[in-house]
């Protein structure tokens, strides 16, 4: 028997889509919003760990669809640069950028994940860490003012604020490797992966626009990689496939129309109204939970 | 020789100790933190794969190039 209906299958590809790439932290999401509709599926059953990777890959394609011809560049320009040994035009240096950025969070996610996902699945939890998660995303914002302070850029518009800050193959191998390492945080319920490593972006001087589009590059192998590894769980029996590619092509949908709404809302937008959400929701939550309503 | 050259040969001979682990996970012949103690890891195997590509493309970032 699926732990899921078909309808709690396709509200939840829709929820994952949605939120994974908005920093509000879409694990976070998966763990509350059952609890507070007091569904009684069961996440220990068997099936619900290809349910989880189904939904993983249709985000991975969608950003795969929407970067598609960067990908393609940033591929040639990997084996480009790793046969000549030599980083000579941006594409090449942002494929490098991604390899060091990856490395930190696949060695993270290899050895710590299911044990820190194991020892914080808990709403309370999650919630906690869902109020966390505004607050780093506030905090992001006030050092991001601060820089744009010291560079006397208040009295100009934000357009013209973001035009001071860099693109995302500017950013330092160091910085690219910390940004990297910084997604491993979002094995913590409630901690956005985009969340940490757009504002790891903005602290090492890029562009809002330019650092999400950074973390949803070095977010694609990471998803896709975890995804494609565990996918010799779909072929085994008792798993409800058809209905669970639905929800896997409702989450690539709502994947990609977040992904396309944020770019443009970074042109000019900030960090702050997903951290106020955050705090807002996850006190909400943890009221909620308490009182069991 | 230049100086870069003992960095190259070191990512070199890292690129080769990772292989060598990756295919250690692969078979099942090693269960260093695993979740499981038995059968292969290829979880581990496809990582330490990908962090033998890691230092073979950085051992050939520092080799010494030779003027063209």
């Amino acid at each position: 028997m699926a732990p899921l209906t078909l309808a709690q299958a396709l509200f939840m590809g829709l929820l994952q889509g949605a939120s994974e790439l908005f920093p509000v932290s879409s694990l976070g999401h998966a763990v509350i919003v059952p609890s507070l509709l007091h569904w009684s599926f069961k996440q220990s059953d068997p099936s619900f760990v290809p349910f989880l990777v189904l939904l993983h890959l249709g985000t991975a394609t969608a950003l795969l669809v929407l970067y598609r011809s960067e990908w393609v560049a940033i591929i040639r320009g990997f084996f480009t640069a790793a046969i000549r040994g030599q980083m000579k035009t941006d594409t090449e240096r942002l494929a490098m950028l991604l390899l060091v950025g990856t490395i930190p969070a696949a060695v993270l996610g290899v050895f710590l994940e299911s044990r820190i996902k194991s020892l914080f699945a808990s709403p309370y939890v999650a919630a906690g860490f869902l109020v966390a998660n505004g607050f780093l995303m506030l905090g992001f914002e006030i050092l991001r003012r601060r820089a744009e302070g010291r560079a006397t850029l208040a009295s100009e518009s934000r357009r013209e604020q973001e035009a001071h800050f860099g693109s995302a193959e500017q950013i330092s191998f160091l910085a690219a490797a910390i940004v990297g390492a910084c997604q491993a945080f979002a094995f913590l319920p409630g901690i956005s992966r985009s969340g940490v490593t757009i504002g790891g972006g903005l602290l090492a001087g890029l562009r809002h626009e330019e650092a999400a589009r950074f973390s949803f590059l070095l977010a694609t192998p990471v998803i896709l990689g975890a995804g494609l590894v565990e996918m010799p769980g779909l072929f085994q029996g008792g798993v409800p496939v058809g209905e669970y590619l639905a929800a896997a092509v409702l989450a690539g949908i709502a994947a990609y129309a977040s992904a396309r709404f944020l770019l443009r809302y970074f042109r000019s937008g900030r960090l702050d109204p997903y951290g106020w959400y955050c705090i807002t929701a996850g006190l909400a939550s943890l009221a909620l939970l308490h009182f069991s309503l | 020789m230049t100086r870069s050259s003992p960095l190259a040969v070191a990512l070199g001979v890292l690129g080769v100790v990772f292989i060598v682990v990756a295919a250690l996970y692969a078979v099942g012949a090693l269960q260093i933190a695993t979740s499981s103690a038995t059968g292969p890891h290829y979880k581990h195997a496809i990582l330490f794969a990908v962090l033998a590509v890691a230092s073979f493309v950085g051992a050939n970032f520092a080799r010494p190039k030779t003027a063209t």
